[in-house]
């Protein structure tokens, strides 16, 4: 049995959203959720794996509850479903660990198929998305003055550069498994690994950073 | 001597040297000699060296002490220490053809000291002024008398001068003792030609010597005294002031007051002086001193305090231990002023050394005249010096004074200036704060409007997309919704890299014709690219592609598809070429009807750019686009 969180707060797309989610997972418990505040609650009640979330909500950003997933259910997967195709909406959501994203006016068997693929670990990475992460990571590399609570700083590999440098330019991650020569399981598992990554190496500089406002603080 | 003798003259007795007769009168000095004439060098004039002479107040030439002989110029301190007169003088003279000649006779003084009355043949011809207490003062004043011919006789004359003056220890300067210098009988054109001349040096320059230092000082005086930071102009204005009425005492003849206290007046006022000019230089090299500031005052009380105890019979004496001090206290202020000019390396040193030094000479002259009694032009110069020093330094202040209001006029103009540079920085900076700050709200707004539409047409789209049960209303909700996006990212969008434009348009169409099954291939630069495209360039152009793959997918039935795109001469051409079946004449010629190119040449028009469209039937489609690279980068 799969139990899913559905946060979204337009009732006519939440009903099709429900139904689209039970023909992809037969049989599923879906907890329906219209508000932050709401799906908040349900996040420190049950227990989801999986989690579709809209971002713009009338009681605030579904990043919020993509971050508390994260952190008390690390194992749930975060989706974002959501209108907003641009990096500036998504790219926080990523940070805060959601695992792909949605776009909501898709036909409903494109959305079907993007649903498989993310539940088979396959998640979608647009070329400016790519841009943002290389350009998130390209920054960090960059030397920093030496900090007493230096974290252990996470870095992408050769391989994770050259599939989003490829990404970025265009190429859909076949075409790039065609490229290298690697399998598309291969390819995707880069994307998971550069997903995981963001994530990751974004609460570690959020960790760094309220320690650092806790120092001004005192 | 060309011209016969006019007159000659003797005293009654003995004859007299002349100690200032020329080469050229020699001649006649030896047959003159025994009479104790002189003849001047143009021979017109007698020069009288020598006469009788009695103390006496009778108002007439006394018998009774007998006279005795004298040589002239009578000095009364030497020849009758302590004496205050008055004495009687007695000379004679024979003035043969005169009345013939018809030419006027005149006696030449070219000092006595302190007044005189001249008496010819026993009358009363001439007058100085008062000779009763106080006496008119005619020290400085040389008197030219005319002798009326119609009391000369043909035979010999008597000419008797009544001199009333002061004992020397009476007085504070040799120049105002009691005395008698030589006389001189001539034509009066002549002696008054002479006389015109002395009184001219003696009173003329003195008078202007006075009034100028008197305005001159006045000015300072009041230029020190306004602006306290310039109080060295104040002293000196008050030394000027203060020398001025000194030397009125060189022309002003009559006085309301008796000797005894115009002496005092005059002394006292030299202790003023120095208090003025050593502070004047003190003040002037920038020190201060307070013992100076104490001494002065209390030296200038001391003065006239000493004198009024030593009473009049000792004023000479007592004056002349001043004049000692005050000159050295002066020197000292001179030589310390110098020194620290020196020091600081100052451009005015020298000047003002030179002009010191003149004072300095001049003093020891005048120091000298009066120590020796010397008389005559170089004393003159002396005296007049020290005030034209003072007139030189005068103006020497005036010229630095002027230069620092120049200086802080210049400044004050440089000031202004630095203020209006600096205003209009600020209201620069200004206009670029109000820009940024209507650059933030347009942003801010832009913002909320993109979110409004996002959140609410944004929505109410998206439910018709997946609530309708019609495709074609899903699909044109769909497309609406796709639009608004791309409006919304012309309205709030960045600039963007060609090259990250041209990924994505890859990403798009490559995923959308694999979708649709047709075959794409995509060929692009894919270096870096240093252009970049405005936000709105990006979409429209966006649209434009997403119109041609719509077109590939929906009516051409093409198999594949290729795209390529090329950057030159600042154009950026994109070519989308299928294998489908083309445009059908009759669709091409009825405008359109849903193949959106009419929207994707007027996109292409708005952009400077253009959208060509090739098609027949059999051998496909190909739509030529080309965008000025420079135009999209502008329009933002």
């Amino acid at each position: 049995m799969t139990n899913i969180l559905l946060l979204e707060d337009l009732p006519e797309i939440r009903a099709w959203l429900s139904s689209l989610v039970l023909q992809v997972f037969p049989g599923a418990q879906i907890a329906e959720a219209a508000r932050v505040h709401d799906a908040l609650g349900l996040v420190s009640a049950i227990r989801f794996d999986l989690a579709l979330v809209d971002l713009g909500l009338p009681d605030g950003s579904g990043v919020d509850v993509v971050a508390a997933l994260r952190e008390h259910q690390p194992e749930t997967q975060s989706v974002v479903v959501t209108i907003h195709d641009d990096d500036e909406h998504l790219f926080p959501a990523l940070q805060a660990g959601a695992f792909g994203y949605i776009l909501k006016e898709q036909a409903r068997e494109l959305i079907i198929e993007q649903l498989h693929r993310i539940s088979q670990g396959e998640p979608p990475l647009s070329p400016s998305i790519a841009r943002r992460v290389m350009a998130y990571f390209a920054a960090k590399s960059k030397p920093q003055p030496a900090s007493p609570n230096a974290m252990p700083t996470v870095s992408l590999t050769e391989r994770e550069t050259e599939v989003l440098l490829r990404v970025a330019k265009g190429y859909t991650l076949p075409e790039i498994g065609q490229q290298l020569t690697l399998s598309r399981h291969t390819i995707a598992d880069y994307v998971k690994q550069i997903y995981r990554k963001l994530n990751v190496s974004s609460r570690a500089e959020a960790a760094l950073e309220a320690q650092r406002m806790g120092l001004f603080g005192r | 001597m060309q011209r016969p003798r006019l007159l000659s003259a003797a005293p009654a007795l003995a004859c007299g040297m002349s100690r200032h007769a020329g080469r050229l009168a020699l001649p006649l000095l030896l047959c003159l000699g025994l009479l104790g004439l002189a003849a001047s060098a143009d021979a017109q004039t007698v020069k009288i060296h020598a006469a009788q002479a009695v103390v006496s107040d009778s108002p007439s030439f006394p018998a009774d002490p007998p006279a005795q002989r004298i040589d002239l110029p009578d000095d009364w301190s030497l020849s009758r220490p302590g004496s205050d007169g008055p004495v009687w003088y007695r000379l004679s003279f024979t003035a043969p053809g005169l009345r013939e000649r018809g030419e006027l006779l005149a006696l030449y003084i070219e000092h006595v000291c302190t007044n005189l009355q001249v008496y010819l043949n026993g009358q009363l011809i001439h007058s100085g002024g008062q000779m009763h207490e106080p006496i008119t003062q005619n020290c400085n004043h040389p008197q030219l008398v005319s002798l009326p011919a119609g009391l000369i006789d043909i035979g010999l004359n008597s000419l008797d001068i009544k001199v009333v003056g002061h004992a020397l220890s009476r007085v504070a300067s040799t120049h105002r003792a009691g005395g008698l210098s030589a006389l001189e009988i001539g034509p009066q054109s002549v002696l008054a030609e002479r006389h015109a001349q002395q009184v001219a040096l003696n009173v003329a320059v003195p008078q202007a010597v006075s009034a100028t230092l008197l305005l001159m000082g006045s000015f300072m005086f009041v230029l020190g005294w306004i602006n306290r930071r310039d109080s060295h102009l104040a002293y000196f204005g008050a030394l000027s002031v203060g020398w001025a009425i000194v030397e009125s005492r060189l022309w002003l003849r009559n006085l309301p007051f008796d000797n005894a206290v115009s002496e005092l007046l005059l002394c006292s006022m030299l202790p003023l002086l120095t208090w003025a000019s050593v502070q004047f230089l003190l003040r002037y090299a920038q020190v201060r001193h307070r013992w100076v500031d104490i001494g002065m005052p209390l030296q200038a009380l001391a003065v006239p305090a000493s004198l009024l105890l030593a009473g009049p019979e000792r004023l000479y004496p007592m004056a002349s231990v001043w004049y000692v001090l005050l000159a050295l206290q002066t020197l000292a202020a001179a030589a310390f002023y110098l020194r620290t000019q020196y020091r600081e390396r100052r451009r005015s040193f020298w000047p003002m050394a030179l002009l010191l030094c003149l004072a300095t000479v001049a003093l020891a002259v005048e120091y000298g005249a009066q120590k020796f009694g010397l008389r005559g032009l170089l004393m003159q110069l002396a005296q007049a010096a020290t005030p034209a020093m003072m007139v030189l330094v005068g103006l020497r202040l005036l010229q630095q004074q002027g230069r620092a209001l120049q200086a802080a006029e210049e400044s004050k103009a440089h000031l202004e200036m630095r203020i209006r540079e600096a205003t209009a920085e600020i209201e620069r900076n200004f206009t670029q704060l109000a820009e940024l700050r209507v650059e933030k709200v347009t942003e801010r707004e832009r913002k909320r409007i993109a979110a409004d539409l996002h959140d609410d047409l944004g929505a109410k789209l998206l439910t018709i997309v997946h609530t309708s049960d019609s495709e074609r209303i899903s699909s044109l909700a769909r497309e609406a919704l796709e639009e608004m996006r791309l409006s919304v990212r012309g309205l709030t969008g960045k600039p963007v890299q060609l090259i990250d434009a041209l990924g994505d348009w890859r990403a798009e169409v490559v995923s959308r014709l694999g979708q649709a099954g047709i075959e794409a291939d995509w060929s692009a630069p894919s270096d870096e690219l240093p252009q970049t495209l405005s936000a709105r360039a990006f979409v429209q152009t966006t649209r434009i592609l997403r119109e041609a793959v719509s077109n590939v997918i929906k009516h051409s039935g093409a198999t594949h598809c290729s795209l390529s795109c090329e950057i030159s001469d600042g154009d950026v051409q994109i070519v989308v070429r299928d294998n489908g079946h083309g445009i059908p004449m009759e669709l091409d010629g009825r405008l359109d009807r849903g193949h959106g190119m009419a929207s994707m040449k007027h996109r292409a028009k708005q952009l400077q750019g253009q959208c060509l469209v090739e098609s027949g039937p059999g051998y496909g489609t190909v739509i030529r686009l080309t965008l000025p690279l420079t135009r999209a980068t502008e329009l933002s």
